[in-house]
């Protein structure tokens, strides 16, 4: 199904320590004729198209201010990296399609149709060098939100077969199995049992009705196993009614970061069937950001109509529980800095849930210089930690993020994603950097008052 | 015609002095832009020069023109020079009317062939010949006859020069000006409702002096009097440049004598001596009385517009064909958004 | 009828009716495309309070922004600033809006207008220079832009040169200042320039999408 081009081969062992422009390399999936390609990037490019992308669109005067927002750009000086020219084709199909004036584009040629080749070079500008962080969205004078078309344009790019290989493998695993990292029900429930025996916490699971439904991403599963049982620690001391499925349990959700609208929405109804089975009032999602744009703000519209539930993020819950009283912590007597996963903070809307949990920790918060909303990404969004060939670019930008981490000189370094702190540690060995990210949720795990309760 | 006096013999006949010659000669040849040392030419050529043989046509007028020439309270050099030129037909100023009267422009005429100036005041009717008439002969053809043998025609006034208020819309005698007319003769406009008196015996003095007609501008008018704009000479331009305004008739600044650009003062576009030669022997102008310049010595400036609307007062339409278009642009956002909408429609149904 | 009766008359007049249709038919053109509900929970009260504020707001750089866009931030704020003032604190403007609007205000001094305006034209060239310079802008810059420049800087340039009689006579200078007026008011609804009302619908959109979800605007 997804064939790698024999020019530029797969090579996970090179050195990537000097930066040069990423040699590209165009991945195709599927048999398409060229034509058939470019139909099927202009019609989910087309697809994508209302009021508020138009208004987007039409809106860009291009005044190029997003590209001093970018990492990419920043890093590199590379002028490709400007965010708004990665949605270049995406405009032009509007421009030439669907604006106010298309008649007049199609008609003087103004706007030429995509071609092949276009879209070959941008599978690198759309994909390996972006990571959806949405930093360009604040910048930007006239406030167009550049990383949602990111995740539109991909869109196009998915159905044209035109995506980056290792993404698309991982996104297909993740609708073949439930999971990016292919775990099954069965693991799931093998590395709950052993996360349960190894920390004599009680984990529920698969309980008929629940309050509350948990949920973890995959990477959590597989890399940082004790999130699970940190999880169950928080919310037996919470004393919630609650539950792992095993018919819902993944809440990554790879179908929206590679662009294929059907798989995100497999994904998503997945979860909130599970939720809905249950009776569960809230569902609380793990430490991942993506995961959280999915089913806090695009999952009710995955199921065509409000949520029978509120959704949290973890980091939302503990600062919810941690106020009301429900759990305590003990005060941690450290220095810490706190990276910000942006589709929790930026462009979540809970960046204050991570600072209430630190201030409840009692730690030495030390606020990374624009940090919070203006956080820099970790380099690994937007699916980009799984694309091996972005591997020189991503450590390349990723010296943004020691920069600031380093600057507040504090003893620890915690997050509250997975997938940031996936990425993080990717980085971390990379260049043997003295940061080793931690967990928020695990911190607070390790610091309950359990007795309290 | 030979023992014909000249007009240094003239005026010194009607008891002007030497010194108010000389500084006749001074003023006339500082508004004509010539150097000092052309001065005592200037006199020269006046005194010596026979008096030249002058044909004054009006048309449709209103005499006001030749008021301006006439009405001064002392006689004046310039008077005295109108005087000494010969002035063989002006059927408001002469005592003969009638045959008598055509007889002396035809005198003349035959007497001057090819050397007299025909000097026109008010606007030919070209809707019917019927609308104005001297002894019955039709405007057109009693100008026609009259420039066949002149060396120069000066338009004297807005109406000769340019059409003026009888060719103002909707122009219902079909006016026109002379120099619509004649095309084979030289002609000098000097327009003005009516023109500077000053101007008039300067670009006759020029003429007399030098044998040939002035340089002048695009509209025929005379460079060294239609060279500026009243804005650009005016006294109250630092008013302009400091932005401040009368706003009414009556008000502190129209008290105070500020800039009257938004009362309607068309300074700016008119090209006139008004401002430095003024008018009443020297005495003041419109705007120094307070009243913005019409732009009379400017072509239609009867239909410019409001004479108190300000210059830069553009037009945006009627509020009906403004809200025309913004139905028209509803419609075209509609149908825009309909064919983008179909567009897409289309391609998910290839796709 | 002379260059700046057509100027004033005809020329002005379906410049105005190009401008409101054309501004309207872009508007309208995006209202009516298809409109996705939003049923995720919101967080805060969006609505049209979120995108006033944003409106308000996207006007300043947020501070960690502030040093890298300090420079074509600057240039743009002299542009805009200025562009406001010459267009409408200048006494022969407000002149022109009183007669068309029945309002009138107190203008600058022309020399402070001219003076303006020169500053304005100066922010205008430092940006086409940057423009053609900084290899962003120059990748990403079309046609529009640098047309969008053009129209907007010349009657900027021919009202500086009004004045300036060395050249033109004043009427000759002003037909082709309301002529270069008239030709950017047609374009503006088309081009880039449509940012001048384009402006209240972009950042009003995302000031109602990510208010409601809590999140920085």
């Amino acid at each position: 199904m997804t064939t790698v081009d024999g020019r530029h081969t797969i090579d996970r062992e090179a050195e990537r320590i000097a930066y040069k422009p990423p040699e590209i390399r165009h991945d195709t999936q599927g048999d398409l004729s060229t034509e058939e390609r470019v139909e099927h990037a202009m019609h989910h490019f087309v697809k994508n198209f209302n009021t508020q992308t138009a208004s987007y669109l039409d809106g860009c005067l291009h005044c190029g201010m997003c590209a001093d927002a970018c990492h990419y750009h920043v890093r590199t000086d590379d002028p490709r990296y400007t965010p708004i020219w990665k949605i270049e084709l995406f405009k032009q199909a509007y421009k030439r399609e669907v604006g106010p004036f298309a008649f007049f584009y199609r008609l003087f040629g103004f706007k030429k149709k995509v071609t092949i080749k276009q879209l070959e070079e941008w599978q690198h500008l759309l994909y390996d060098s972006c990571t959806v962080c949405g930093r360009c969205s604040l910048v930007c004078p006239m406030g167009i939100d550049i990383a949602g078309m990111v995740s539109m344009a991909r869109h196009g790019m998915f159905k044209a077969g035109l995506i980056p290989h290792e993404l698309h493998e991982t996104a297909k695993k993740a609708a073949e199995t439930g999971s990016p990292l292919g775990v099954t029900a069965e693991k799931f429930e093998d590395r709950l049992e052993w996360m349960a025996d190894e920390h004599d916490v009680e984990i529920p699971v698969d309980v008929e009705q629940a309050d509350v439904l948990a949920c973890m991403s995959s990477i959590e599963i597989q890399k940082y196993p004790e999130s699970m049982a940190a999880t169950a620690r928080i919310l037996n001391a919470a004393g919630e009614s609650w539950t792992f499925r095993t018919d819902g349990f993944e809440a990554t959700n790879f179908g929206m970061l590679s662009g294929n609208t059907e798989w995100q929405k497999e994904a998503t109804l997945k979860l909130i069937n599970a939720a809905v089975k249950i009776g569960a009032k809230t569902v609380v999602l793990p430490e991942c950001g993506h995961a959280y744009m999915a089913m806090r703000w695009m999952g009710a519209n995955m199921y065509g109509k409000p949520l029978p539930f509120k959704v949290l993020h973890i980091s939302e819950y503990l600062a919810d529980a941690l106020n009301a009283g429900k759990i305590k912590v003990k005060k941690v007597d450290k220095s810490v800095t706190y990276h910000d996963p942006c589709q929790v903070s930026r462009r979540g809307g809970a960046t204050k849930a991570a600072r209430d949990v630190l201030k409840h920790l009692g730690v030495d918060h030390r606020e990374m210089k624009y940090g919070g909303d203006y956080n820099w990404c970790c380099g690994g969004g937007g699916g980009v930690v799984t694309i091996k060939r972005a591997d020189e670019l991503r450590h390349r930008v990723f010296k943004l993020k020691m920069d600031q981490v380093e600057a507040t000189e504090a003893d620890e370094l915690l997050s509250s994603c997975a997938n940031c702190r996936q990425s993080f540690d990717d980085s971390q060995e990379h260049f043997g950097w003295k940061y080793k990210m931690g967990s928020l949720m695990e911190m607070v795990a390790e610091n309950l008052e359990e007795d309290n309760s | 015609m030979k023992n014909k006096p000249t007009v240094g013999e003239i005026l010194q006949a009607k008891g002007v002095s030497r010194r108010g010659f000389l500084k006749y000669c001074a003023t006339t040849a500082s508004l004509l832009a010539l150097p000092p040392a052309m001065i005592p030419r200037i006199a020269k050529a006046i005194e010596s020069a026979r008096r030249p043989s002058v044909i004054w046509l009006s048309f449709q007028e209103c005499t006001g023109c030749t008021e301006s020439l006439t009405r001064s309270a002392a006689p004046t050099v310039e008077g005295l020079i109108f005087d000494a030129i010969s002035l063989d037909y002006h059927h408001t100023l002469q005592a003969a009317s009638g045959d008598q009267a055509e007889a002396a422009r035809h005198a003349a005429m035959e007497e001057n062939e090819g050397g007299y100036l025909v000097l026109v005041d008010g606007s030919i009717p070209m809707g019917n010949p019927g609308f104005s008439t001297i002894a019955g002969i039709s405007n057109y053809d009693m100008l026609m006859e009259t420039v066949a043998g002149a060396a120069a025609v000066v338009s004297i006034g807005t109406c000769a020069a340019f059409g003026g208020i009888p060719g103002a819309n909707p122009n219902p005698t079909g006016a026109v000006s002379v120099g619509d007319l004649v095309k084979d003769k030289p002609i000098i406009n000097v327009p003005g409702c009516p023109p500077i008196p000053m101007v008039m015996t300067a670009v006759l003095t020029q003429f007399l002096t030098f044998g040939q007609l002035p340089e002048v501008d695009k509209y025929g008018r005379p460079l060294a009097f239609f060279g500026q704009t009243i804005h650009d000479r005016c006294y109250r331009r630092p008013f302009y440049e400091q932005g401040k305004f009368a706003n009414t008739f009556d008000d502190e600044g129209a008290k105070a004598g500020w800039c009257l650009y938004k009362l309607g003062c068309k300074g700016p576009t008119t090209y006139n001596a008004c401002a430095t030669v003024k008018w009443n022997q020297g005495t003041s102008f419109p705007i120094e009385s307070g009243h913005p310049c019409l732009g009379c010595s400017e072509p239609d400036f009867w239909d410019k517009g409001g004479f108190y609307e300000p210059l830069s007062t553009g037009n945006f339409g009627s509020g009906a064909k403004v809200a025309g278009a913004a139905a028209a642009g509803v419609a075209l956002g509609a149908v825009a958004a309909v064919a983008g909408r179909r567009r897409q429609a289309k391609y998910t149904k290839e796709a | 009828m002379d260059l700046l009766e057509f100027a004033r008359g005809p020329a002005l007049q379906w410049a105005a009716y190009i401008l409101v249709a054309g501004t309207i038919w872009r508007i309208v053109g995006i209202v009516l495309l298809e409109k996705k509900p939003d049923y995720s929970e919101p967080r805060k009260s969006g609505g049209y309070p979120a995108a006033i504020k944003v409106i308000w707001t996207r006007a300043f750089t947020a501070e960690p922004f502030a040093k890298a866009t300090l420079y074509p931030k600057m240039m743009a704020y002299v542009m805009h600033i200025g562009l406001f003032a010459v267009i409408f604190l200048f006494t022969p403007h407000i002149v022109f809006f009183e007669g068309w609007t029945g309002f009138d205000w107190p203008g600058l001094p022309n020399s402070v207008i001219f003076f303006i305006g020169v500053a304005t034209l100066v922010s205008g060239v430092a940006l086409l220079v940057r423009r053609l310079t900084n290899p962003v802008l120059k990748l990403i810059s079309n046609f529009d832009d640098y047309f969008s420049w053009f129209v907007t800087l010349l009657p900027v340039v021919t009202g500086l040169l009004i004045p300036v009689r060395a050249l033109f006579r004043y009427e000759d200078l002003l037909a082709i200042h309301i002529l270069s007026v008239a030709l950017l008011l047609i374009w503006l609804p088309f081009g880039k320039l449509g940012h001048t009302f384009l402006v209240f619908v972009t950042r009003g959109t995302t000031g109602m999408v990510f208010e409601r979800r809590g999140a920085k605007t």
